[in-house]
C-alpha cells in the first residue's frame, strides 16, 4: 500500500517536474530578461524620468525642487526658440536629402560598376566606409581645418593660390550652416550607401530586361523600375538618418560651436548648452521631451507613406 | 540587330565606363581630401603650417607632432580608456543580446513583433535625450565617475542594433543542426551555447566590431558621466584638447585627432568585409 502510494506519488510527481522544466525552457522570457533589465534600468526608467523632470524647476545651482510649469513655459517662450527650429530644419532637412540623393548615385555607381567589372569598385566603397567611422567631434576639428580662414584652411589657401578671394566658410551665418551641412554629409553618406547598396542589389534584374526588351531608356528604368522598388528602403533609410541628424550636435560643436551668432545651433546642440552652461536641468528636459516628439513625429509622417505589406509585417 | 547598332551600343558602354570612373575619382577626392589634409598638417613643422596648401605634400616632414603627443602619458591613457569602454561594452553587449537574438529566431510568442519593434524603437532615442535624468540616477547609484557606470550605457544604447543584427544572422542558421543536438539530449541553452552560438560566431565578430566603433565614437555619455581626467576616454579628450588649441598647435591638434581617428580606421578597413556584410544583410532585412 504504501509502496504503492510512494510510487505512484512518483510517477505523478516527475511528469509534473519535467513538464514544468520544459515550459520554462519553452518560454521565451528568460532569454529576454537581460535585454530587458539593460534597457529598463539604463534607458526606460530615464526616459520616464525625463518626463517628470521637464515639470519641475531642476538645476544644478537651485535647491528647492518643486513640480512646476514654469520651465515649459519659459522654454516655449523663449524668444530663440523659433530661431533654432528653423536652424534644425534646415540642417537636418538639407543632410537628409544630401545624405540620400549621394547615397543613391554613389550605390548605383558601385552597382554599375560591379556589373561592367571596372577598377577600384570596392577601394572607393571601402573610401567612403572611413568617413563613417570618424567620431563626430574629431569630424568637426577635421572640417575646421578645412574650412578654417587662417593659413592652414585648406579651402581658402587651395582658393588664395588660384587667386579667388578666400570665402568666410564658417564666420558667415551663411555659409556656416552650409558648412556644417557639407561635413555632416561627408560623414553620413556612407551609411546611406550601405543600406541603398543592398536595397539595389535586392531588386530583381529580371526586371531590367524585360523593360531592356520593351525599349526602355537608362532614365526610364530608373524612374520606373529602380524608384519604386527602392520606395521602402529610401523610406527607413530617412526615417533613420532624420532621427540621427537631428540628434548629431557633436559635429556641429566642435566645427562652429553653434556659431557664429546662433546660425547653427540646431536644436540638439541649444538642448545641450541649456544643461552644460546653463544649468537649467528642467528647461533641458523640456527640451528633451520636444526632441524626443519631433523625431516621433517625424518617423510616423515617414511611416505613413511605408507600403502596407511592410507596415503590417 | 545591324552591325553599326551594335557599334553604338558598345561606344555608349564605353563612354558610360569613362564617366563612371570620373565620378568614381571625384568622389573618392572628395571623401580622401580631409583626411589626407589632416595627415598633411600632422606632419608639418610649425612654420610650414602657415603655408597653406601650396605644401599639400610637407617639404619637411616630422614625426615630432606625433611624438609629442604621444609621449605625454595622459594621451596614451586616453586611448587606453577609449579602447577599454569600448571592448568591455561590446562584449557586454554580446552577452546581453545574443540571448534574445536567439528567442526572437527561434522562439515563437505573442506579441514577438511589438517586442522586437520596442527593442528598434530605443534605437531611435539618442542619449541626449536621456542626460539630465541618467546623470542624477547615476549619481544617486553612485555611478558617477566609474567607467562601469559608463559601460552600462554604452551597452544599452547599442544593444537593440546588436539584438536585430545577431537574429538576422541566427535565422541563417539551419534548426536543424539544433534538433539534431535536442534529440541527443541537450538542453536549450546547451544547444544554444554549444551549437548556434559556435555557428554565429561570424555575426557575434561583426557585431562586435560595430559596437566598438561605435563606442569609440561615443562623446556624450562619457562627456556626461565621466569628470575626472584620468577616465576619459580619447573622444572626449581631443574635444577638450581642441578646446585649448590655437593656431599655432594646429599641427598638434591634427596629429591628435588622427591618433583618435586611425585606430578605428585601421580596425575597420582590415576587417572591412565582415562588417560591410553584417551591415547590407540586416538592411535587406529590415
Amino acid at each position: 500500500m504504501t509502496i504503492q502510494a510512494a510510487t505512484l506519488s512518483r510517477t505523478s510527481a516527475r511528469p509534473e517536474r519535467e513538464a514544468f522544466g520544459r515550459r520554462v525552457s519553452r518560454s521565451p522570457y528568460p532569454w529576454l530578461l537581460p535585454v530587458a533589465l539593460v534597457l529598463g534600468l539604463f534607458y526606460l526608467y530615464p526616459l520616464i524620468d525625463v518626463f517628470r523632470f521637464a515639470f519641475t524647476n531642476a538645476s544644478l545651482l537651485g535647491r528647492d525642487e518643486h513640480y512646476t510649469l514654469a520651465s515649459i513655459e519659459g522654454i516655449l517662450a523663449n524668444p530663440d526658440l523659433p530661431g533654432i527650429f528653423r536652424v534644425t530644419f534646415i540642417f537636418t532637412a538639407a543632410s537628409v536629402v544630401g545624405q540620400q540623393v549621394f547615397g543613391l548615385l554613389i550605390a548605383m555607381l558601385l552597382v554599375r560598376g560591379e556589373q561592367r567589372r571596372l577598377y577600384g569598385v570596392s577601394a572607393l566603397r571601402a573610401i567612403i566606409l572611413i568617413a563613417w567611422v570618424v567620431p563626430g567631434i574629431a569630424n568637426g576639428i577635421i572640417w575646421q581645418l578645412l574650412f578654417s580662414e587662417a593659413p592652414f584652411g585648406a579651402i581658402n589657401s587651395l582658393l588664395r593660390n588660384i587667386g579667388i578671394p578666400p570665402v568666410a566658410w564658417l564666420s558667415d551665418p551663411g555659409n556656416a550652416m552650409w558648412s556644417a551641412i557639407i561635413s555632416n554629409i561627408w560623414r553620413g553618406t556612407a551609411f546611406s550607401m550601405i543600406v541603398l547598396y543592398a536595397a539595389l542589389k535586392s531588386i530583381d534584374p529580371t526586371y531590367y530586361e524585360a523593360a531592356e526588351v520593351d525599349g526602355a531608356g537608362s532614365w526610364q528604368k530608373f524612374r520606373f523600375i529602380t524608384l519604386p522598388q527602392m520606395r521602402t528602403a529610401l523610406l527607413v533609410n530617412s526615417i533613420l538618418i532624420t532621427i540621427q541628424t537631428i540628434n548629431t550636435f557633436d559635429a556641429i560643436i566642435s566645427l562652429t560651436g553653434g556659431g557664429p551668432g546662433r546660425a547653427t545651433e540646431v536644436l540638439s546642440l541649444f538642448t545641450f548648452y541649456t544643461v552644460f552652461r546653463n544649468y537649467d536641468l528642467a528647461g533641458g528636459s523640456v527640451l528633451s521631451v520636444l526632441m524626443l516628439l519631433t523625431s516621433l513625429g517625424l518617423a510616423l509622417v515617414y511611416a505613413f507613406f511605408l507600403p502596407r505589406r511592410e507596415r503590417a509585417e | 540587330m545591324t552591325r553599326r547598332s551594335r557599334w553604338d551600343h558598345e561606344t555608349r558602354r564605353r563612354i558610360a565606363d569613362a564617366a563612371s570612373y570620373v565620378a568614381m575619382i571625384l568622389i573618392a577626392l572628395f571623401f580622401l581630401t580631409p583626411l589626407l589634409w589632416l595627415l598633411s598638417l600632422a606632419l608639418r613643422t610649425r612654420q610650414e603650417v602657415f603655408l597653406g596648401a601650396s605644401r599639400f605634400i610637407p617639404k619637411h616632414p616630422t614625426l615630432d607632432n606625433f611624438a609629442m603627443i604621444l609621449s605625454s602619458n595622459e594621451f596614451l591613457l586616453y586611448l587606453w580608456n577609449g579602447l577599454k569602454l569600448s571592448s568591455l561594452s561590446a562584449f557586454g553587449c554580446l552577452i546581453v543580446a545574443a540571448p534574445a537574438a536567439y528567442a526572437f529566431s527561434r522562439y515563437w510568442f505573442t506579441g514577438k513583433s511589438a517586442w522586437m519593434m520596442g527593442i528598434l524603437a530605443f534605437q531611435m532615442i539618442s542619449p541626449l535625450v536621456l542626460m539630465v535624468p541618467l546623470y542624477r540616477y547615476m549619481t544617486s547609484l553612485g555611478l558617477v565617475d566609474t567607467h562601469f557606470g559608463v559601460t552600462m550605457v554604452y551597452i544599452a544604447v547599442s544593444v537593440p542594433m546588436c539584438t536585430w543584427l545577431l537574429k538576422g544572422f541566427i535565422d541563417g542558421i539551419p534548426i536543424a543542426l539544433e534538433e539534431a543536438a535536442q534529440i541527443d539530449g541537450c538542453s536549450r541553452f546547451g544547444v544554444f551555447w554549444r551549437i548556434t552560438l559556435p555557428l554565429a560566431s561570424p555575426g557575434l565578430a561583426s557585431a562586435f566590431i560595430l559596437t566598438v566603433i561605435l563606442g569609440w565614437s561615443q562623446f556624450l555619455v562619457p562627456f556626461l558621466l565621466l569628470t575626472k581626467n584620468s577616465l576619459l576616454p580619447i573622444g572626449v579628450a581631443i574635444f577638450n584638447y581642441a578646446g585649448q588649441s590655437n593656431a599655432s598647435t594646429t599641427q598638434l591638434l591634427a596629429a591628435a585627432c588622427l591618433v583618435a581617428v586611425v585606430p578605428a580606421i585601421i580596425v575597420f578597413v582590415a576587417l572591412q568585409r565582415l562588417i560591410v556584410g553584417a551591415l547590407t544583410a540586416g538592411a535587406v532585412k529590415g
